[in-house]
């Protein structure tokens, strides 16, 4: 075990930002914090961060209270991004990078290799006001991880990207994770944390609805969306046995199950034993459980 | 390097190559050598030819010795009428006349001008026509030439002695006047320095905590780490500028106009002593330092960098105060006023030099002065760092009062 957060709370005064939360990430993993505006997951990386102090519970690092390790070993990408303006690209990597705790020329190879890999060599002796939003947000990217942190927290790493540097981050994140990176991150952008997560937390205003395998959250709810492309009526759909709900797409129609032992019997009537072009059988996508999780009287 | 040294280079760094420190030397260079050498660039731009003045003398002494011409007053005592001066004065060939006229045994004097003239040149030839007012009288007396010239040499010769044996020995009046001057100087630079580096440490800090770089700096050092670069970074760009001003300006007194300059400040220095000098610095030093301290407090309490003119407001106000009552007291430096603002920690170090050089003070008081200075500065820095720990990372709306109850609400 890497990270364990057992029974935290944060307090203000009558407010609680985060209840009695609980989670652990294991060494190397990439865990997704969820949640809507406010739930509490930006407290949670300012208390592991030691910015902030718990009002109760315990932060633990392999062993060792958060607020005793050495920070070198963390890395951190806040929400609202900030930059030093008026330092050039090259300049404002090395600067993080050595109050990491590294030396010059240990970041000259990183430097060079991240500057290359997210395409801004053109760019390296430009001052980052001149920067465009995407280049500015790519290179406190790389800040956050210059100096090769055992532990990275990013907060909202996708907003403001496009889908080419999207594609990029996600792609630095998976190597990171390779190298034994344990990275912590919270995004709105489901598919991303689908994409990327083996575990994650579900927080709904500061209290955790769920923590764990994503699979295993997925399996709470059961494979119960059933996508069929067919000349079938709508309304003869809706009234077979087991659909709950039935919404109709561009040339296919989605059907909410009550359980996914009625797909059987749909297939059998839809099919008539003959081809059928789409008739596909998934769990719920983590934007939809999470809609159904935060949107509901969970709490 | 350490992560201290680290933000200090990097403040430091950053803000020694910008334009405007740059630029603020120049200007502070320019105004001093503007102030100085005011008489050279006068005769240089504004006045090529001396003011011509007729002086129309009706009575039957020999005054025409007593107007002597100077570089920028020229008299000349034409034989023509009232009317026809006055005609030449209309015509633009005299500035002014002076028609002057036996009174009653004294000397009465008319001004006659068609562009009015400027306040000086008006009081220079004021004081003229009084000297020769005093000769004609003394004139009028017949006394010997040896008479005459005791009258008007005449001068009291005043010493000062001091039987307060607790209290400093009684300073002249060259001292004191060296006093007033080197003070206004020092009270001028405390109050310049204050306010640029006082803005400067306070934008800083709200722009770091307002773009959330702030957040990212402090996972990686501790905000009491950061608080301390920022005052020492700061202080030493203060440190960078008062040296190049030193420099740049001293170069300018020893090579323009031959020295003359430099000579003149080496005699004000001369007449000042070593323990006002000692206190000057210290207090200039003690000043910035507080007003860092403030200002790095103020800077961490508001949520972006627009917020910044507003939250130092309080700071620049005490600070402008401060040069207001120096000013007031460079007239008389005796009065109450000075005297409370002189141990006042925020002003004090603008006051107590003008008391220190240009009044009889007993020599406790600039020590209790400088005591409540570091005592102040000692637990400013001990309150602003700990509330720096709690407020540089909450983010709140309204006044700065609405500010600390909020960094008060959310961090006990």
């Amino acid at each position: 075990m890497t990270l364990s957060i057992n029974q935290v709370t944060k307090r203000y005064q009558d407010f609680v930002a985060v209840n009695n939360l609980t989670f652990t990430i294991e060494k190397g993993e990439i865990f997704g914090l969820i949640g809507q505006n406010g739930a509490g997951k930006t407290t949670t990386f300012r208390m592991i961060l030691d910015l902030q102090e718990t009002t109760e519970g315990t932060i633990i690092w392999n062993g060792t209270p958060i607020n005793s390790i050495n920070r070198d070993i963390l890395g951190y990408l806040p929400e609202e991004r900030g930059i030093f303006p008026s330092m050039t690209v090259e300049d404002q990597l090395y600067f993080f990078g050595e109050l990491r705790g590294k030396h010059r020329k240990e970041l000259k190879k990183e430097v060079d290799y991240w500057i290359n890999r997210f395409e801004l060599e053109e760019k390296r002796k430009a001052k980052a006001e001149t920067l465009s939003k995407g280049n500015q947000q790519k290179v406190q990217l790389i800040a956050s991880f210059i100096h090769k942190p055992e532990f990275l927290i990013l907060d909202e790493p996708f907003s403001g990207l496009d889908p080419v540097n999207m594609d990029l981050l996600k792609n630095a994140i998976l190597e990171l994770k390779n190298n034994g990176t344990t990275i912590l991150f919270s995004s709105h952008q489901m598919d991303n944390v689908e994409e990327l997560c083996d575990h994650l937390c579900l927080l709904k205003r500061g209290v955790s609805l769920f923590s764990g395998n994503l699979l295993d959250l997925k399996k709470q709810y059961g494979k119960t969306k059933l996508t069929i492309r067919t000349d079938i009526p709508q309304d003869v759909l809706g009234k077979l046995n087991g659909v709950k709900d039935i919404q109709v797409g561009k040339d296919q129609y989605i059907l909410t199950l009550e359980d996914e032992s009625f797909a059987q019997s749909i297939f059998d009537f839809v099919s008539d034993g003959k081809y059928i072009e789409k008739f596909s059988l998934d769990y719920l996508t983590l934007d939809e459980i999470f809609k159904d999780k935060v949107g509901g009287p969970n709490v | 390097m350490s992560k201290f040294w680290l933000l200090v280079k990097q403040l430091y760094t950053q803000k020694v190559k910008a334009k405007s420190f740059i630029f603020s030397i120049v200007l502070y260079v320019a105004v001093i050598s503007g102030v100085m050498f005011w008489s050279d660039i006068k005769e240089a731009f504004f006045q090529d030819e001396p003011l011509q003045i007729a002086v129309l003398n009706e009575t039957d002494a020999e005054i025409e010795s007593f107007f002597e011409s100077t570089s920028d007053i020229d008299f000349s005592f034409p034989t023509e009428t009232i009317t026809e001066v006055e005609k030449q004065v209309i015509d633009g060939d005299y500035a002014a006349a002076v028609f002057i006229r036996d009174q009653d045994n004294s000397l009465a004097a008319e001004i006659a001008t068609f562009e009015p003239l400027t306040f000086n040149d008006q009081l220079s030839i004021s004081s003229t026509l009084q000297y020769a007012s005093k000769i004609y009288e003394v004139q009028q007396l017949n006394l010997t030439a040896q008479q005459a010239e005791k009258i008007l040499q005449s001068e009291t010769i005043i010493s000062t002695k001091n039987l307060n044996v607790e209290s400093a020995s009684g300073k002249s009046e060259d001292e004191k006047a060296a006093g007033i001057g080197a003070s206004f100087l020092v009270g001028f630079l405390i109050y310049s320095f204050v306010m640029t580096f006082l803005s400067m440490i306070t934008t800083d800090v709200a722009s770091e905590k307002g773009s959330r770089v702030l957040e990212v700096l402090l996972a990686s050092v501790k905000p009491s780490t950061h608080f301390m670069a920022k005052l020492t970074g700061t202080f030493l760009l203060a440190l960078t500028q008062i040296g190049a001003l030193l420099v740049i300006q001293g170069l300018l007194f020893m090579f323009i106009d031959g020295g003359s300059k430099w000579d003149m400040v080496v005699d004000i220095a001369n007449e000042l002593s070593f323990s006002y000098i000692g206190y000057a610095v210290s207090f200039l030093l003690l000043t910035i330092i507080l007003y860092l301290i403030l200002g790095a407090l103020l800077g961490s309490l508001v949520s972006k960098v627009e917020e910044s003119g507003q939250a130092m407001m309080p700071a620049m106000m005490v600070g402008i105060i401060g040069f207001y009552v120096l000013i007031s007291g460079m007239a008389s430096p005796d009065t109450m006023l000075i005297k409370v603002f002189s141990y006042i920690p925020f002003t004090s170090g603008m006051v107590m030099p003008l008391r220190i050089g240009a009044t009889d003070i007993a020599s406790v008081e600039p020590i209790v002065a400088m005591l409540v200075l570091i005592g102040t500065v000692i637990l400013m820095f001990l309150l602003s760092l700990s509330f720096y720990k709690r407020s540089v990372l909450t983010y709140s709306s309204g006044g700065i009062i609405q500010k600390i109850k909020t960094v008060l609400k959310v961090t006990t």
